[in-house]
């Protein structure tokens, strides 16, 4: 238990002198990491809202709203719906009408009372909303229905082939982009660490040295070091999941009006997640960084 | 009365046929045997550049024979494994010229460091190392730091720090080196306490004065080899004596 404690004490205090002694070189590595960690959370939130309008979307996309003319009757409107329920390729057919597509669209969370009010008459159209066994349907239904009277032309229907293409190409790109700029910064971290761990060893190069000829094992020469990395490497993430975690939610706000028709997304569960994986990465590349540092120099 | 056969003890030190070539070709050391009993006293003399440190180095594994076998305290050293290299180094204790003090760090502290990074028992630290200071003749100055002490106090602060361990082999490159010669004769009165208490003890030196003084067992290594190897002997070999 001594020995133990003995150890923890000497590496705790001998890191924590390290850091100081050094201070310039270990808070800049504090803030690569934590610059890298940032960036790793902010990605992994930005994606995770792309992977919501992602999922929002393709579930949009099996349904489609034809626009009715504003002066269809609605027997003429259910005749329609009924000749849509009976081709083969539609699994259901409902009716919305001018009211509920105004109830809607006052209810879609984007919107500022303002723009609502603006409106002033009731602009929208009823519609018949059709969801389609296989989405693959879509564009032949599209076009099947673009050519009854009853359907308004401006525009007759909601379908946007595009969209899901559109997004599935942003969130591959966003990856891509934000995989390359974190890979590039942990290693760039990594390698602030190992220059940061190389120079308190030779700081204490005469203690190290000292501590070998006595009789000191490698790993507790090791473990003082090792702890420095894992400092670095926790404080860089400690101040990155602060900033993530309390700024996520303003900074959704902020920006949700800014962007109205990009539905963000604050989903608190993926955000724990996300801030755990950062506190966790943080310290994977403390503790590579400094046994890296350490390795090489007490090889010699 | 038949005679009882008594097997001879083995060496506390022993180097067989040992070399050592540095990675750029130079040869410092060809060929050395060796054989140190225990509670032996041996000068290792020789002029600079002559191997005598390099022999010394082998002896704590800071560096490995080229070729040849050494044995220390019954341990193969080119055999042994970098993890057992600690537990050798505790049964060592070793001084230099320079005396490889930590200047941040009380008398007191350096003292204790050698127990705290070994991981001795911490409530054995403080009456363990009051009683190796006392024995170097460092009571009362546990608080100095080393820059507040003269060059033979230092050096006793380096020979406690050795002793801590209570180790069976002391080893010391060049001790007096930096020391003044009524300084260095209070180190060789320490030493000989310290092989009086049955430790081992192997000094690399330059000083003629004390190795003519003392009449020790005298190894004297030159070009690598050794020429002489004399039972209270002198710094240079009988015929060389200056006249």
């Amino acid at each position: 238990m001594h020995r133990i404690w003995n150890r923890i004490d000497f590496a705790f205090g001998s890191a924590w002198q390290n850091f100081w002694r050094n201070a310039a070189v270990s808070i800049a590595s504090v803030l690569i990491v934590w610059m890298v960690l940032l960036s790793l959370g902010s990605l992994l939130m930005v994606l995770n809202s792309l992977q919501h309008i992602l999922t929002l979307e393709k579930g949009r996309a099996s349904a489609i709203s034809i626009f009715l003319a504003d002066n269809t009757p609605l027997s003429s409107a259910m005749d329609f719906k009924l000749q849509l329920m009976r081709d083969s390729r539609v699994s259901a057919v409902s009716y919305v009408t001018k009211e509920q597509a105004l109830v809607r669209f006052q209810e879609m969370p984007t919107l500022s009372p303002d723009l609502i009010a603006a409106l002033g008459s009731n602009p929208l159209p009823a519609s018949l909303d059709v969801t389609v066994k296989d989405i693959r349907s879509l564009a032949d239904i599209d076009k099947m229905v673009r050519t009854s009277p009853l359907v308004d032309k401006s525009p007759a229907t909601n379908y946007s082939p595009d969209v899901i293409d559109k997004i599935i190409v942003l969130a591959r790109v966003a990856g891509i982009a934000g995989v390359v700029l974190i890979v590039g910064l942990a290693a760039l971290s990594l390698f602030i660490i190992m220059l940061t761990i190389r120079t308190a060893i030779y700081m204490r190069r005469k203690e190290i040295e000292v501590m070998k000829l006595v009789g000191a094992t490698d790993w507790f020469v090791r473990w003082p070091f090792i702890v420095e990395g894992l400092m670095v490497g926790v404080l860089g993430a400690v101040v990155a999941v602060i900033i993530v975690g309390l700024g996520y939610r303003p900074a959704e706000q902020y920006l949700q009006p800014r962007l109205v028709f990009i539905p963000l997304f604050y989903d608190p569960e993926f955000l724990k997640v996300v801030l755990a994986g950062m506190l966790a990465f943080g310290l994977l590349l403390g503790t590579v960084g400094s046994y890296l540092g350490v390795r090489r120099f007490l090889r010699q | 009365m038949a005679a009882v056969a008594v097997a001879p003890e083995r060496p506390q030190i022993s180097l067989q046929q040992v070399g050592k070539t540095y990675p750029n070709g130079t040869v410092a050391l060809r060929d050395v045997s060796l054989a140190v009993p225990k509670q032996d006293f041996v000068f290792l003399v020789g002029p600079s550049g002559a191997g005598k440190s390099t022999l010394v180095r082998l002896l704590i594994r800071e560096e490995k024979a080229s070729e040849g076998s050494i044995q220390v305290d019954g341990q193969e050293l080119n055999r042994l494994r970098r993890r057992h290299l600690p537990y050798l180094r505790r049964k060592i204790g070793m001084v230099f010229q320079d005396f490889k003090l930590l200047p941040n760090l009380s008398v007191f502290e350096n003292v204790g460091f050698a127990l705290r990074v070994t991981e001795g028992a911490l409530r054995h630290l403080k009456p363990k190392v009051e009683e190796v200071l006392s024995i170097v003749g460092l009571e009362g100055k546990e608080n100095k730091y080393p820059d507040e002490l003269s060059g033979g106090e230092q050096q006793r602060v380096a020979i406690a720090r050795a002793l801590v361990h209570d180790p069976k082999i002391f080893l010391a490159d060049e001790p007096t080196g930096n020391l003044d010669p009524a300084t260095s004769w209070e180190i060789i009165q320490l030493l000989l306490q310290i092989n009086a208490r049955g430790t081992t003890v192997l000094m690399a030196t330059h000083n003629r004065e004390i190795v003519d003084v003392m009449r020790r067992r005298v190894v004297a290594i030159d070009g690598g080899q050794i020429v002489r190897d004399e039972d209270a002997g002198g710094y240079h070999a009988p015929n060389l004596e200056p006249h």
